[in-house]
């Protein structure tokens, strides 16, 4: 079921300006997060395959914390200043972003999530990654058209 | 995640993300979680798609019971609810003033709503049909089958998508697997599940390969490759909604280990021939990537 904290887009109180989604997740809640994100994805304006990257990268970033940081995290997802932001924050051991190759990482990887924060990287218009202390806080956005 | 039955299939499974208009599905259930996740689904991505939604849930669902599922603490659905783009109805309601069901008042009634959703400046209608009607009508089962089976005419061209989901706990085994075969789409009956489907020298994939479902992603297609033995084997991604790059790594390992002169061609989307192709695709010289205009 669709059980993550929907928040309304005027929501303008205490820093959640901009905020549509406050969503603390697991590995059994990653459909239920893309289809969120790709719901609010479609309400910002963007089109099919804009979409499809932008949804694919978050998963990757929410798959990364499930996977190699304590199995679960938080994604908070914005409408801020021409940009679709999305956040997802982990309270694993923490990375930056030197784990994530510089060139193709090729069909081998390396196996610590560095092959698909890459590729969220390559899909997106922007990706961070911050020390969260603890864990990690990567960053992914696109711009809105228009 | 529970997996739906694998009964015999159709080739037609779809996840409910890629209902359009003009499209005619079937799905069933036997618990609330699938009764309630293909129904909320489609009904949020409907209202963010610009389409005016119409629910006709159970007769038997208490209205709030239906809202709180859908996220009665929502600002977006009060809205909805509020501007008409979401409605919830019956099909009691929707074939007034006739108090007894028949497949062509109905079937007016469906075109005038869509008609009217088009008219108020949506993109298309679609409407979610709980088929517990058919007892809370009194209606005669075959006339919901020649209701189900005559149908083209509401979807060929038409601004009007219906998913028809049916309780396996009430309809018996041979109607479900008449009315499965009926419709042209089949739905996964869960969100992020995963269906493969085995045919002579060709893989299809539906749904999501995810980290929850990339076990049997990579199994399916180990089965399929042995099963090609150096022959050419197709691998359809086109009714993939979600590939992880997981996925998408052990497909590609999977094809660079063939052995043989073999070529394995993979129909897929455009996102997913480039996810594809940034994981090494092109190094793999029996691999073929055709395009496909569908997906995202």
């Amino acid at each position: 079921m669709l059980t993550g904290d929907r928040v309304g887009e005027g929501a303008r109180d205490g820093g959640r300006a901009g905020l549509l989604l406050d969503w603390s997740f697991t590995a059994a809640e990653l459909p239920q997060l893309r289809l969120l994100v790709e719901e609010h994805a479609a309400r910002a304006g963007l089109g099919a395959r804009r979409r499809g990257e932008f949804v694919f990268a978050v998963s990757e970033i929410a798959t990364n914390a499930v996977e190699h940081a304590g199995g679960r995290g938080r994604l908070r997802l914005r409408r801020i200043a021409g940009e679709l932001e999305c956040q997802v924050a982990d309270a694993g051991p923490g990375f930056t972003e030197a784990v994530i190759p510089e060139l193709a990482p090729g069909v081998d990887g390396d196996g610590r999530g560095g092959r698909g924060l890459w590729l969220a990287r390559m899909v997106t218009d922007r990706l961070t990654v911050e020390d969260g202390a603890p864990g990690a806080v990567v960053t992914v956005a696109v711009k809105l058209p228009g | 995640m529970p997996e739906r039955p694998e009964s015999s299939t159709t080739g037609s499974e779809i996840p409910v993300q890629r209902m359009r208009p003009g499209d005619h599905a079937f799905v069933s259930y036997g618990d609330d979680e699938g009764r309630w996740d293909v129904l909320t689904a489609f009904t949020w991505l409907g209202l963010a798609g610009g389409e005016r939604v119409i629910v006709f849930a159970d007769p038997g669902v208490p209205r709030d019971d239906v809202l709180a599922r859908l996220g009665a603490d929502s600002p977006e659905l009060a809205d909805a609810l509020g501007r008409g783009q979401l409605v919830l109805s019956s099909m009691r309601e929707l074939i007034q003033p006739e108090r007894n069901f028949t497949a062509t008042r109905q079937q007016a009634r469906l075109v005038e709503e869509t008609d009217r959703a088009v008219g108020d400046g949506y993109r298309a209608l679609r409407a979610y049909i709980d088929m517990h009607w058919v007892p809370a009508l009194g209606t005669d089962v075959s006339a919901m089958i020649d209701r189900e089976t005559h149908a083209d005419h509401l979807f060929t061209d038409r601004p009007y998508s219906e998913i028809c989901a049916y309780d396996r706990r009430w309809f018996d085994d041979a109607v479900l697997e008449a009315m499965r075969r009926a419709h042209p789409c089949n739905l996964l009956e869960y969100v992020g599940a995963l269906h493969a489907e085995h045919t002579s020298g060709v893989v299809r994939f539906a749904g999501e390969a995810d980290l929850a479902t990339r076990e049997r992603f990579t199994a399916a297609v180990a089965v399929a490759m042995a099963a090609a033995r150096g022959h050419a084997l197709t691998v359809d991604l086109t009714h993939l909604h979600f590939l992880s790059a997981g996925c998408a790594g052990d497909l590609l390992r999977a094809a660079a280990a063939v052995s043989g002169p073999a070529r394995v061609d993979i129909r897929c989307s455009p996102f997913q021939a480039g996810l594809l192709r940034n994981l090494g695709a092109r190094e793999t010289v029996r691999l073929v990537l055709s395009e496909t205009g569908a997906g995202c």
